[in-house]
């Protein structure tokens, strides 16, 4: 495994955007670009070179050891290779991301993926708030690809997400799958309150739901050949990090019927 | 193609475990081949969908398509973890085949209790699987897609039917190969041909697309009567062997053709030397004499299987 290591000199003193640091940008860039590379927020920004220590070269890998600094938009545009950020990582990690891996061994802000279209993404804790959701001037929300969180994830995940997967192994907050046009979320905890939320399509697969909206509708228990694709697909694409393959039957709980109606909640039973 | 032979000239036979091999080849044509997966709660009921979806599918002449079941499958090795078979069709071209594959798969395999239906073919260029069946759904459809995959979900009255959007098309399959398996007695040939089915069945990406994988009513280009595309190979007719330009020599009492399509040349080759491996293998003791292939002289087909070379 060739590549890159950017580790933190000290606790930064101000927000870092590190969207421009991915394997790919990297390797465009002599050593001396690198270091001069813009991250900061301020109006005096910070460069690579002021914040990190820099070694290794420029390949398919980039590390980033950054912890105790805020990292924002980490992954951001990522098309390839792999981007290993040891530490938290703040807003928009995964922004707009295509392709390629981004492996987060902390916790991730708000709107981690929000725009993406492609790639795995893997936060080994907890994510914020709109994961894989839309922000102004954005069409829809995530729209492909995958993320799993170890933990748990905040409110509104999913917010007019049209396609992708999203593992949750812990719990999600209030919201989930908002506006929700298309994708998976499957949360091997349980749902926060009011999932579904004028949800057109897509699927909200959990143990339990912490309540439900009114305009949510029984459909009963059924076998679903979707749900074993969905378990094998899985198992095949994230080996180890996939969620416990669901039994034959689910209760299915459609709406949101005060839209198109054509969502669903899935009960594993 | 399972236009059967309209020639078949021995020159220099040879002589294999009492059966002679006539030093001929079969001569084949390039058609445009694609797989369908059919999975169902239990490999019987897969296999029923399978059967119905590849009925009437013995020859394009006049079925507008060649249908058959390639294998049956594990459930490890199908997109939703059930037993299924793995069925191949075959036509003139993508255009031809297209209807088939919808029509057959719309009236076959959604009617059938617990059906699934995937790609079974991972190629290039792509046709519509579920684009038309889907619309069945009034509506109440909807699509997963996973990784570079669309399912479609159509409400029915057992649960879901699901279907893959697209399968894969080649233009580079072949149909059209062949054996004519000679013989003094009809009923040992039979059982001698049914063998030689059997060991081309382990084969991958080829089917016999006759019934049982067998064909006896073996036919050439063209006939006496307006309209009729292909008729009688007389040449291969034990009964007319005193009154027509026979093939055939005495003592012949019957001769049954298997027809062979296949994704690929070479899966061709390989399935028509395990049926000639199977027929020599059990050499003459059931009347089988003599192993032959049609062809048109070389002149219309560009594959051409030598019997010698698959000895």
């Amino acid at each position: 495994m060739s590549g890159l290591t950017l580790r933190l000199k000290a606790p930064a003193h101000q927000r870092l955007n590190i969207a421009a640091l991915t394997p790919a940008n990297l390797a465009k860039l002599s050593s001396h670009d690198i270091a001069h590379l813009k991250v900061g927020m301020d109006k005096e920004a910070l460069a690579v070179g002021d914040a990190f220590d820099i070694s290794g070269t420029p390949g398919d890998t980039l590390t980033i050891e950054g912890q105790g600094a805020a990292l924002d938009f980490a992954g951001a545009g990522l098309c390839s290779g792999t981007l290993i950020v040891n530490g938290n990582v703040g807003g928009y990690a995964a922004r707009r991301m295509t392709g390629g891996r981004l492996e987060i061994h902390g916790h991730a802000g708000n709107y981690l993926g929000s725009g993406a279209t492609g790639g795995m993404i893997h936060v080994s804790g907890n994510a914020g708030d709109n994961l894989g959701g839309i922000i102004s001037g954005d069409r829809f929300g995530m729209s492909g690809g995958t993320v799993v969180v170890g933990g748990n994830i905040g409110a509104r995940a999913g917010d007019k997400m049209r396609r992708g997967t999203v593992i949750v192994k812990g719990n999600t907050g209030v919201g989930t799958g908002t506006r929700m046009l298309g994708g998976t979320i499957w949360a091997e905890g349980h749902l926060g309150p009011d999932p579904g939320f004028m949800m057109r399509r897509g699927t909200l697969i959990a143990q339990r739901v912490e309540r439900l909206l009114p305009t949510f509708a029984d459909c009963g228990e059924h076998d679903l050949v979707i749900l074993q694709i969905l378990s094998k697909y899985l198992r095949d694409t994230l080996g180890g990090l996939a969620p416990k393959p669901l039994g034959k039957f689910a209760h299915k709980i459609g709406g949101d019927l005060a839209t198109l109606g054509k969502g669903e909640i899935l009960l594993p039973v | 193609m399972s236009q059967a032979p309209q020639t078949a000239t021995p020159s220099k036979p040879m002589t294999v475990n009492g059966v002679t091999i006539d030093d001929t080849f079969a001569e084949a044509f390039g058609m445009s081949g694609t797989g369908i997966i059919i999975t169902a709660d239990t490999l019987k009921w897969a296999r029923i969908a399978a059967d119905v979806a590849t009925g009437f599918g013995t020859s394009v002449i006049g079925c507008g398509a060649e249908c058959g079941i390639d294998r049956e499958l594990t459930p490890d090795e199908t997109p939703d973890g059930r037993p299924g078979v793995r069925v191949l069709m075959f036509g003139f071209s993508p255009d031809a085949l297209i209807p088939q594959v919808k029509n057959r798969v719309g009236q076959c395999v959604l009617t059938s209790p617990g059906s699934a239906c995937y790609a079974g073919l991972d190629a290039a260029t792509k046709i519509g699987l579920g684009q038309g069946p889907r619309f069945f759904g009034d509506g109440n459809q909807t699509a997963k897609k996973l990784g570079d995959k669309r399912y479609w979900r159509v409400p029915v009255m057992d649960g879901e039917f699901v279907i893959e959007e697209t399968t894969g098309i080649t233009t580079d399959a072949v149909g059209g190969g062949n054996l004519l398996i000679i013989g003094r007695d009809r009923a040992g040939l039979l059982e001698t041909t049914e063998a030689a089915v059997a060991a081309i069945a382990k084969v991958n990406d080829v089917i016999t697309p006759f019934p049982g994988g067998i064909v006896r009513s073996g036919s050439k280009v063209g006939s006496k009567y307006k309209g009729m595309f292909a008729s009688t190979n007389d040449a291969f007719c034990p009964t007319l062997r005193g009154v027509t330009q026979s093939e055939l020599q005495a003592g012949t009492i019957a001769v049954l053709e298997i027809v062979i399509d296949g994704l690929t040349s070479k899966a061709v080759a390989v399935a028509m030397r395990a049926g000639l491996k199977a027929v020599t293998t059990i050499g003459t003791v059931k009347g089988v004499t003599r192993v032959s292939a049609g062809n048109y002289g070389g002149k219309l087909g560009p594959h051409h299987y030598h019997l010698k070379d698959l000895i």
